[in-house]
C-alpha cells in the first residue's frame, strides 16, 4: 500500500512496509514515536517537488476542490501502478479512482498513519529539513489566502450588504438634517412646520421662499398642492416668528440644499439596491420586498449563509436580543424579527401577525434557497408563494369573521373578563359571597375608598378582591377566616393581628399603626385593580406593542 | 433554535451577548475592524473603551520614557510585565517599530545600550492575555513552539502569540471570515512566523497541506460545536502529548443554562475526545461567562516507577 502525503513543498508517496500494523489503529501512533521506528513503518517511494509557488498554488487549489491536479495525476500514474493508495480525503480518492483507476482507501487507520507521517515528516523525507519546509508553507499560504480573498464567492452579496447599510445611514442622517432645517427655520416661520409635514417638501419650500415675506409673491404650485400653498401664504402674513438676516437665510438654504441632495442620492441608491436585489435574489424580493430582503441578507452575512438557515431562524432574524432573553427566562420567544416589516405581515391584523410571519418565514426560507442554489432566474416561484400567502391571510381573516361571536379560540368572550378571578381557587368566589366585609375593622374605610374610586364597580368584584387580599395577608390564618362567619368582632380580628405582630416581635402598641398601613396598602391595590379592569383591552394592545418594540 | 453556525461574511447573530445587556463594555469593535466580520460574530464587545490593562496612565505618550518603566519576565516564558505607573502585560515586539492594532509600545534600554521594544497586551481584547492574568498555570505557548490558532480573527492575539513563539516558532492562524482574514493576511506579511489560513476550521483536511505537526492548539472559535472542531484539528495536527488551550464562551453554546453547567459539559466532551483537561480558569473580569480550559492530548500513560 502507498500513502499519498501532500506537503507545501510537493507531493510525497510513502510505501507502507508493515501493513499488518494498520489493523491496530489505537497503537499505530507508537510506531511513529521515534524516527527509527517510523522508518521501519513507512519508506519514501517518490517525491514530486513543486517547481515554483504558482505550481504549488495550482496544486493546492485543486486539492481544495478535492480534485487531483495534472501534475499529481502524472506523478501517480508513473509511481502508483497496481497498488492501493491511501489518501487523506475520500473525495479526492474517488476522483483518483475515476480518472486513474487506482484503488484508494480512506479510513481511520489511514488518518492515524497520516498523523504519524506528519509528525516524522522531516525525518522521513531526506533532504527536506524543517527550515526548508517553513518558507514553502509560508509562501503557499500567503498566495492561497490572496487567491481566496480575491475570488470571494459572495462578492455580489457584499454590495447589497453595504448598500442597505448605507441606506439606513442615509435615512438617519437625512432625518437629522431635516429636523435641523425645521428647527432652524422655525425661528423665522414656526407655522410652516405644521403646514408642511413632509421633510423634503419643507426643504424645497424653504429654499424657494427664503424670507417669509416673499411667500405672497411666489408661486409654490410646483412643489405644493393648492390648499397647502394658500395656507402657507396666509400663515406667512401673520407669522409670529422672529426676523432673520439674509446671511442666516443663506446658511439655512445651504442646509436645505444638503437635505435635497441627500434625498436625491438616497433615491438613486434605493434604485441601485432594487436592481441588485432583483438580480441576486428575485424570489426573496418578490416575497418580502427589497429592503427586508436586503436586511435579511445583511444579517445572515451572505445569501448562501442565509440559505443554510431554517425558516424558524429566518422568522426571528433580527430579534436575537428578545430571543435569548426569552430563552433564558423561559418566556415565549419572539414571533418576528426583521420580517415584521414585510408588507404581508404589515397587512395582517395584529392577531394574525404571528401566524402569517411564520408562514411567510418558511416560504422565505424556501425562496432564499431557490435564489442561492437554484437555476431559476425569474421570480415566478416567489410570486406564486406570495399569492398563496395572501390567500392564507384572507383565509385567516375569513375565519375570524365566522366566529365573531366568540373569541379566537372559540371560547365565550366572558372568559376573558373573568380571567383574573380564574387565577384564584374556584372556592374563593363562592366564599366571597358569604363573607361579610363588615366583620373587618378596617373595611368601612376601605369601602368608602372603593366607592369613591369607581362606583360602577360591581359589589361582588370588590368582595373578591378583598377576599384575595385577606388571603394574601394572612395565609396562615386561613382557618380563622373561615370561622369568621360574617360576625366576627373587631376585637377578635385585632387579637389575631396582635398575635401576628408578636410573632414578628413587634411592640403591641404599634398594632394600630400597622392596621392603618395595611389599609393604605389595600387602597392602593384597589386603585390598581380598578385600573386594570378599565384598561384590560388597551393593556393587551400595549403588550403587543411592547413586543413589537422588542422585536 | 440555536445561534446559527454561519461562519462566513458578516455572519450569524451578533453575539450571544445580546441578552442581558448590562455591563457596557466599551461597545463592540467598531466598524469592520477587530473581531468584526468573524465567525458567527463573536460579539466580544471587548476593547477600546474598557479600561486598558495599562498604559493609559500617562496619557499621550503612554508608557514611553523607558527609564521609568521596568520590564520583568512573567512566569510564562516569552511574556513580560511592564512595571510603570500601572502594571501591564507585554510581549517582546518581533517587528520593532510596528504596532499591529494601534496598541501602545514600550521601548526599554538594556545595560549594553541596545533597545528592546515591547507591545502592551490588552486582556480585554485577548482571551489568552485574560487567561494569563487569570492565573493559568501554563499556557504551553512558549518560544520556539509550533502553535495552531483556530479563530484568529484580525490577528491581534495572533500577533502576540507570534511575539511569544519568536522567530523559531510558528503560528498557523486559521480564520474563515474574509473580512477579518484580510487584516490577518496583512498582519502576517510583516511576521514571517505567522502562516495565515483563510479556511473553515471545521474542515482541517482543506489545510492539511499547509500545517505541520504542532505542539499547542489554541482555539477561540465560539461555536456550539467547538469541542468537536478542536478534536478534529487535534486528530490531524496535534502531536501526541501536545497541549490545547480552548476558550469557551458559555452563551455561544447554550444561553439557557448557567455558565458553569456549560463549562462542565464542554469539559466532558473534551474528555471523550482523548483530551485530558488540566485546569480551567474563568476570564472574569475581562470577559463575562467565559472560561479557559487547558489540557493535554493523548498524554502518555505514566510509567510506574
Amino acid at each position: 500500500m502507498l500513502v499519498l502525503f501532500e506537503t507545501p513543498a510537493g507531493f510525497a508517496l510513502f510505501k507502507v512496509l508493515d501493513e499488518g500494523k494498520l489493523s491496530k489503529v489505537e497503537g499505530l501512533w507508537q510506531e511513529f514515536n521515534s524516527a527509527e521506528s517510523a522508518r521501519q513503518m513507512v519508506k519514501l517511494k517518490a517525491f514530486s517537488k513543486f517547481e515554483n509557488t504558482s505550481e504549488a498554488l495550482k496544486a493546492a487549489t485543486c486539492l481544495l476542490e478535492s480534485k487531483p491536479s495534472k501534475d499529481l495525476r502524472k506523478f501517480l500514474r508513473t509511481h502508483c501502478d497496481g497498488e492501493t493508495l491511501a489518501v487523506a480525503d475520500s473525495k479526492l480518492g474517488n476522483a483518483i479512482k475515476d480518472k486513474l483507476k487506482i484503488e484508494c482507501v480512506h479510513n481511520n487507520a489511514v488518518m492515524e498513519l497520516m498523523r504519524g507521517v506528519r509528525s516524522q515528516l522531516t525525518e522521513l523525507i531526506s533532504g527536506l529539513a524543517g527550515q526548508d519546509l517553513q518558507p514553502m508553507s509560508l509562501g503557499l499560504s500567503h498566495s492561497l489566502s490572496r487567491y481566496k480573498l480575491k475570488f470571494s464567492a459572495d462578492k455580489v452579496d457584499t454590495m447589497i450588504i453595504q448598500a442597505i447599510g448605507l441606506l439606513d445611514d442615509l435615512d438617519k442622517e437625512l432625518n437629522t438634517y431635516a429636523m435641523r432645517v425645521r428647527e432652524w427655520y422655525g425661528w423665522h416661520f414656526p407655522e410652516l412646520a405644521k403646514i408642511i409635514q413632509d421633510n423634503i417638501l419643507y426643504a424645497k419650500a424653504v429654499k424657494l421662499m427664503g424670507d417669509r415675506s416673499n411667500a405672497a409673491k411666489l408661486d409654490f404650485s410646483e412643489i405644493l398642492p393648492e390648499e397647502v400653498e394658500a395656507q402657507l401664504k396666509e400663515a406667512a402674513m401673520i407669522s409670529m416668528g422672529t426676523e432673520v438676516s439674509d446671511l442666516d437665510l443663506l446658511n439655512i438654504k445651504e442646509l436645505c440644499d444638503q437635505v435635497l441632495s441627500l434625498a436625491e442620492y438616497r433615491a438613486q441608491l434605493y434604485d441601485y439596491l432594487k436592481s441588485r436585489m432583483n438580480t441576486v435574489a428575485p424570489n426573496l424580493t418578490a416575497l418580502v420586498g427589497e429592503l427586508v430582503g436586503a436586511r435579511l441578507i445583511a444579517h445572515g452575512g451572505s445569501l448562501l449563509n442565509l440559505a443554510k438557515q431554517p425558516g424558524s431562524t429566518v422568522q426571528i432574524l433580527g430579534a436575537e436580543k428578545a430571543l435569548f432573553r426569552a430563552l433564558k427566562t423561559k418566556h415565549a420567544t419572539p414571533k418576528y424579527g426583521l420580517i415584521y416589516h414585510a408588507s404581508l405581515v404589515g397587512q395582517a391584523a395584529p392577531k394574525h401577525k404571528g401566524k402569517i410571519s411564520r408562514s411567510l418565514a418558511s416560504k422565505t426560507a424556501l425562496a432564499i434557497r431557490y435564489d442561492a442554489l437554484g437555476d431559476g432566474q425569474d421570480n415566478s416561484m416567489g410570486l406564486e408563494n406570495r399569492a398563496k400567502l395572501e390567500a392564507r391571510l384572507r383565509n385567516l381573516e375569513g375565519k375570524e369573521l365566522g366566529r365573531a361571536a366568540g373569541s379566537a379560540k372559540g371560547k365565550p368572550k366572558i372568559e376573558v373578563y373573568d380571567k383574573d378571578r380564574k387565577k384564584g381557587p374556584g372556592a374563593m368566589i363562592t366564599a366571597a359571597k358569604t363573607y361579610n366585609p363588615a366583620a373587618d375593622s378596617i373595611l368601612g374605610l376601605m369601602e368608602n375608598a372603593a366607592s369613591k374610586d369607581d362606583e360602577e364597580k360591581p359589589m361582588e368584584e370588590v368582595a373578591v378582591g378583598q377576599e384575595k387580599k385577606e388571603k394574601k395577608k394572612k395565609k396562615s390564618k386561613k382557618a380563622d377566616d373561615e370561622r369568621t362567619n360574617g360576625n366576627v368582632e373587631a376585637e377578635n380580628e385585632e387579637s389575631v393581628k396582635k398575635e401576628k405582630k408578636k410573632r414578628k416581635k413587634q411592640v403591641v402598641e404599634a398594632g394600630g399603626e400597622n392596621v392603618e398601613a395595611g389599609e393604605k396598602k389595600k387602597k392602593k391595590r384597589k386603585h390598581s385593580e380598578a385600573n386594570e379592569e378599565e384598561s384590560e383591552v388597551p393593556s393587551k394592545k400595549e403588550k403587543k406593542k411592547k413586543k413589537k418594540n422588542d422585536d | 433554535m440555536r445561534p446559527p453556525r454561519g461562519r462566513g461574511g458578516g455572519g450569524g447573530f451578533r453575539g450571544g451577548r445580546g441578552d442581558g445587556g448590562g455591563r457596557g463594555r466599551g461597545g463592540g469593535r467598531g466598524g469592520g475592524g477587530g473581531r468584526g466580520g468573524g465567525s458567527a460574530m463573536r460579539g466580544r464587545g471587548g476593547g477600546r473603551g474598557g479600561g486598558r490593562g495599562g498604559g493609559r496612565g500617562r496619557g499621550g505618550g503612554g508608557m514611553k520614557g523607558g527609564s521609568k518603566v521596568v520590564v520583568e519576565p512573567h512566569r510564562h516564558e516569552g511574556v513580560f510585565i511592564a512595571k510603570g505607573k500601572e502594571d501591564a502585560l507585554v510581549t517582546k515586539n518581533l517587528v520593532a517599530g510596528e504596532a499591529v492594532y494601534n496598541e501602545k509600545r514600550i521601548s526599554v534600554q538594556n545595560e549594553d545600550g541596545t533597545k528592546v521594544e515591547y507591545r502592551i497586551w490588552n486582556p480585554f481584547r485577548s482571551k489568552l492575555a485574560a487567561a494569563v492574568l487569570g492565573g493559568v498555570d501554563n499556557i504551553w505557548i512558549k518560544p520556539g513552539a509550533r502553535v495552531l490558532y483556530l479563530g484568529a480573527a484580525s490577528g491581534t492575539t495572533v500577533s502576540h502569540v507570534s511575539d511569544i513563539v519568536g522567530p523559531n516558532g510558528v503560528v498557523y492562524a486559521v480564520e474563515f471570515s474574509h473580512r477579518s482574514g484580510r487584516d490577518l493576511v496583512n498582519m502576517a506579511k510583516k511576521r514571517t512566523n505567522v502562516i495565515p489560513i483563510i479556511e473553515d476550521a471545521r474542515h482541517p483536511a482543506k489545510y492539511r497541506m499547509l500545517v505541520g505537526m504542532v505542539d499547542v492548539i489554541f482555539s477561540d472559535v465560539a461555536q456550539p460545536d467547538q469541542a468537536r472542531i478542536l478534536a478534529l484539528n487535534a486528530s490531524y495536527f496535534l502531536k501526541a502529548g501536545g497541549h490545547f488551550v480552548i476558550s469557551i464562551k458559555a452563551n455561544c453554546i447554550d444561553s439557557t443554562v448557567p455558565a458553569e453547567a456549560v463549562f462542565q459539559s464542554e469539559v466532558k466532551k473534551l474528555q471523550q475526545e482523548q483530551f485530558k483537561p488540566f485546569e480551567q480558569v474563568t476570564l472574569e473580569p475581562f470577559e463575562r461567562d467565559h472560561a479557559c480550559v487547558v489540557g493535554g492530548y493523548r498524554m502518555p500513560k505514566k510509567q510506574k516507577a
